[in-house]
């Protein structure tokens, strides 16, 4: 397990592969966010978008769901506070398939809790074709290293 | 039909509310969020949180459905977002909580390209007890209203 000891400004780690489809794309904008370029072909080929693209939340939850497989199953994390300066930057369309790029920023211990600290964590999700789709900064709350003594 | 001319900023406008499910909390998680506090009861019962919580990204999900049905209620011409400055999740959202959304209006300003306009807003969801649990600053972009001569 890595502890909020054991990341350093400057670590980049990345990982995850998700291919996105059109039912996905579909079924999430049906139960969250129901906007017409979300959710039906032809509205969304309409659109200033030219075809069908996900929900920004969705893609959001896309990288959740990678960093759940790949980096919170490793790391001694407990959730996040939230995120700073999230950039919804190209559409994601069905088809793409997206990876994750994610670069420690900062590290902040917790003065009320010694037994954690904060770790912002910029992360950049890309497509195939190499372009950045999103980026945010993440504040997670990381586990300090249990002492030798305890 | 409203437009960007019809925010104001001050403006607090209600977005209505949503029960949460552990069904849903569970199906969310299994397929975005797997981290046990998310997907198990028993083991989120002895993680720090005391039971199952939802995914932060489950919640900021609620509160775009909300806002998706508000906007289609007042026939809001809203074109997408190009970011959010930061989002907090401030308190646990566990099955069964009802949260109510609303929106501030911070901030507006006109795009000098293109017939839109940009609403800097603070979205919150508060639930039954009256706390905040989720606070999301971003830009929304909606269209202009076309002039009478056009």
């Amino acid at each position: 397990m890595k502890y909020f000891e054991d990341v350093q400004v400057g670590d980049v780690m990345r990982f995850g592969r998700y291919a996105v489809t059109r039912e996905e794309i579909v079924e999430y904008a049906r139960q969250f966010d129901p906007q017409p370029f979300h959710l039906d072909e032809k509205a969304a080929k309409a659109s200033m978008f030219g075809g069908l693209i996900a929900s920004g939340w969705h893609t959001g939850a896309m990288l959740m769901r990678m960093v759940a497989e790949h980096m919170t199953t490793v790391h001694a994390t407990s959730g996040a506070m939230g995120f700073d300066d999230l950039k919804w930057l190209k559409p994601v369309r069905p088809g793409d398939v997206l990876t994750v790029e994610s670069e420690i920023r900062e590290k902040v211990e917790s003065r009320s809790r010694p037994d954690r600290g904060t770790v912002k964590i910029e992360s950049r999700v890309s497509n195939q074709r190499g372009e950045v789709v999103m980026s945010l900064v993440s504040l997670v709350i990381y586990l300090r290293r249990p002492s030798e003594a305890s | 039909m409203n437009y960007w001319e019809d925010f104001a900023v001050g403006e607090v406008i209600g977005l209505g509310s949503c029960t949460i499910t552990e069904a849903e909390v569970l199906a969310f998680a299994r397929k975005y969020d797997p981290q046990p506090f998310h997907t198990d009861p028993e083991s989120a019962r002895r993680s720090i949180f005391g039971g199952l919580i939802a995914s932060g990204w489950h919640t900021c999900a609620l509160l775009m459905r909300l806002s998706v049905d508000a906007n289609r209620r007042e026939e809001a011409a809203a074109t997408g977002s190009p970011g959010l400055d930061s989002c907090r999740w401030l308190k646990p959202v566990r099955p069964g909580d009802v949260l109510t959304g609303r929106t501030e209006v911070l901030e507006t300003w006109p795009s000098r390209s293109k017939p839109i306009g940009f609403i800097r807003r603070r979205n919150e969801l508060i639930n039954q007890r009256g706390e905040v649990v989720v606070s999301v600053v971003g830009i929304t972009m909606y269209q202009r209203r076309p002039t009478a001569a056009a």
